[in-house]
């Protein structure tokens, strides 16, 4: 619905996609362990390889003391919902992932 | 107080003395129209037939008003004298329980100050005499909030890291986009809306379950100046209580037609106001050495019972529902403040408070109150931060989290009845995509967005390259004018190393 | 249909104090089946219904001039609604 106003009024958002450039706000959400409180976001280029996610998301979630780098050779993913068998070759983009996309997995 | 004991006789009662110096000064205007005297009160959509219906309980005049308020501030100043002179600060159950004071200042006062713009702009532009004294009153207490919580808290300020930049923090640093959010939110809506948006859901339906636990926590854990302040304050907030009710209850008696407007805003409002308020969950279970009763005892005492059990059934007569989202809420008392404090435990590296580790006595009566929860908890979280620490580290979390684009706090409340699985909700509007982390949040987007799509999110801002830099977190953390001594973890900090030197001790091997 | 008023609590929390003692002793002598329960620095008065406040009953047992206004400088919070508040006399109590 319209927001009730004295005027027309309709405002950008101030977290559009125009804002980063050749980037793109990612959701990386390790579904099932919230040693990792919430899903991480970070700026990736959209023509980043997603092998390139998985090994960045390998350094990341080793701040779990119990994390098993290898494991995530076999996580099941999914992006924003819909399970995916990610291309690791192919950029994020033709992966799937936009702006503010949720790319999950589990272990 | 002295009061001469022959009083003579009052000319007037209470009730005509009131009307005398507020609905009798009032006038019709004769040479202009009143929408041009009060143009913002009809935009919204409420009817108002007669605006002479509000009414004061408290029938305060300004005699009244300035005779109490004086006392109660002579009281609070002569309790702060006492205790800086006296080295208060060292009676305190433990440095540590400084860190909820640290949120506090640094999340409320400035707030205070908005409410009392706010209030200030409705009395003026509130076309009711009634309505208007009332939100005099209101705004002339919020003010007074704000200077008595900065005169508080100053003294700590001599003794504390994590205190000197507050006003700075407010508009700037993460954690505390999400007051700033709330209130801003509520400004730049309607008169009406900021009504039952601050006037009731906040000052009444929620207000308790921020001030009076804490209240008490303060008084438990030898914070004088904090439990003064806050029953000093809160004899303010049973007139805002007051007004809320009144306001509430006004819109409904003018028109039946304002009553789905009004319950709207209620959901509305119960919910960010709800997410709001999961900050003292936090500070009450995980923050206070010594507690009064637990956030769910709270939360089932001001607000289960108090509100759905007394207030609704009251509100039932206009045909006002409890808010939309409250099941979520009863559902999640079990799990809010672990959840919160596990929030705060991870990112105080970028804060200006620090976190630690329960130790065995606080994890010992955090499963005496949560005999279902914490046990998960403890498994998940703590167990594994403890073994971090005992390999000579600390876990923080290596990034930025995702934010909701509502109450923009970090993702991590979870899905009703799972507690391994945080909720996720999404959005698409205009091509773009919003993330939420409950119904309740989702709900507020979907009826407004665009109004929640221009949030500022403090970590989108951040890879905006807004917030200072280039150079990655320290380059915010020199935007936001935090000191190296200003967060991360207790253990070890200024503020543990002073605490022992004043009581004479040494530190413990790490 | 909600519950009816007279069976539903409200309630007052006051400052504990020196000064609100006779406060609370007129109170309790003026409403029956009065609930006091203690926290650190708060009296807690529940009852179901309705509950008054008298001045003369405060001012008899206070033994100085004491006026309804002066009710401000005691509380912390209540639940209930001021149904009435006058020179003589103040009620706490559910209106629907």
């Amino acid at each position: 619905m319209a927001v009730t106003a004295m005027y027309d009024y309709n405002w950008p958002s101030r977290s559009a996609a125009e804002f980063y450039g050749d980037a793109q706000l990612v959701h990386v959400w390790w579904k099932g362990n919230p040693f990792f409180v919430s899903a991480a976001t970070f700026p990736f280029p959209k023509e980043m390889p997603f092998g390139a996610l998985v090994g960045l998301c390998k350094e990341f979630f080793a701040a779990d003391p119990d994390f098993d780098p290898a494991s995530m050779d076999t996580a099941r993913w999914a992006v924003d919902k819909e399970p995916l068998t990610p291309d690791m070759e192919a950029s994020l983009v033709a992966n799937g992932v936009g702006h503010k996309s949720l790319v999950q997995f589990e272990i | 107080m002295t009061v001469s004991p022959e009083k003579p006789a009052r000319k007037l009662s209470m009730k005509q003395r009131y009307s005398a110096l507020t609905h009798d000064l009032d006038w019709a205007p004769t040479y202009v129209q009143e929408e041009e005297i009060f143009p913002f009160t009809t935009f919204e959509g409420i009817k108002v037939h007669d605006w002479s219906k509000w009414e004061d309980p408290f029938r305060l005049t300004v005699e009244a008003y300035n005779k109490y308020q004086a006392e109660k501030d002579r009281r609070l100043y002569a309790v702060l004298d006492g205790f800086a002179q006296s080295q208060g600060q060292v009676g305190l159950t433990d440095a540590r329980y400084m860190n909820a004071m640290k949120i506090f200042l640094q999340g409320i006062p400035v707030h205070e100050y908005n409410a009392h713009r706010n209030f200030s702009y409705l009395a003026r532009y509130a076309n009711g005499p009634g309505a208007r004294f009332a939100a005099l009153c209101q705004s002339m207490d919020e003010l007074r909030h704000a200077q008595t919580e900065i005169h508080t808290l100053s003294h700590y300020n001599k003794y504390f890291d994590g205190m000197h930049h507050w006003h700075h923090w407010t508009d700037r640093v993460w954690y505390l986009s999400v007051p700033k959010s709330f209130f801003e939110d509520a400004m730049t809506a309607g008169p009406f809306e900021w009504l039952i948006a601050i006037g009731f859901s906040f000052e009444y339906l929620l207000t308790n379950l921020l001030f009076v636990p804490f209240m008490s926590g303060a008084s438990f854990n030898g914070d004088l100046p904090t439990m003064t302040f806050g029953f000093s304050a809160q004899s303010d907030e049973s007139r805002h209580m007051t007004l809320g009710l009144e306001a509430i209850k006004f819109m409904c008696e003018q028109d039946e037609d304002n009553v789905p407007i009004v319950q709207d805003w209620l959901d509305k409002w119960f919910w960010r106001g709800y997410r709001l308020i999961a900050l003292v969950a936090g500070m009450m279970d995980y923050m206070h050495p010594k507690r009064v009763m637990s956030w769910k005892e709270a939360f089932e005492l001001y607000f289960e019972e108090q509100m759905l059990n007394g207030l609704f059934k009251d509100l039932e007569y206009y045909g006002i529902k409890p808010p939309r989202h409250v099941q979520w809420a009863i559902d999640e008392k079990e799990i809010l403040s672990h959840q919160v404090y596990w929030v705060l435990y991870q990112f105080s590296h970028a804060a200006a408070f620090s976190t630690t580790i329960p130790n065995a006595e606080d994890q010992a009566w955090l499963e005496a109150n949560y005999p279902e929860t914490w046990p998960v908890f403890k498994e998940v979280a703590w167990d594994k931060a403890q073994r971090v620490m005992d390999a000579g580290g600390r876990y923080f979390n290596p990034g930025l989290p995702q934010l909701c684009t509502v109450c923009q706090i970090p993702m991590g409340f979870t899905e009703p009845g799972n507690p391994l699985v945080q909720c996720q909700r999404q959005s698409v509007y205009e091509g773009e995509r919003y993330d939420f982390c409950s119904d309740g949040c989702q709900w507020i987007f979907d009826r407004e967005p665009t109004k929640y799509r221009q949030a500022w999110l403090p970590v989108h801002q951040i890879f905006q390259g807004n917030c200072g830099g280039p150079g990655g977190l320290p380059a915010v953390a020199e935007w936001y004018k935090l000191g190296p001594n200003d967060g991360a973890e207790y253990l070890g900090s200024n503020d543990q190393k002073n605490w022992l030197a004043w009581h004479g001790q040494t530190p413990k091997e790490a | 249909m909600s519950a009816p008023t007279a069976s539903r609590p409200v309630g007052v929390d006051l400052q504990e104090n020196e000064e609100n003692r006779a406060l609370v002793e007129a109170i309790e002598a003026d409403n029956d089946d009065l609930t006091i329960r203690h926290m650190p620095g708060i009296i807690r008065l529940t009852k179901n219904g309705r509950l008054v406040i008298n001045q003369a009953s405060v001012e008899q047992r206070l033994g100085r001039p004491w006026e309804t206004h002066e009710f401000q400088m005691a509380i912390i919070t209540y639940f209930g609604e001021f149904v009435e508040w006058d020179d003589d006399q103040i009620v706490i109590a559910w209106q629907h």
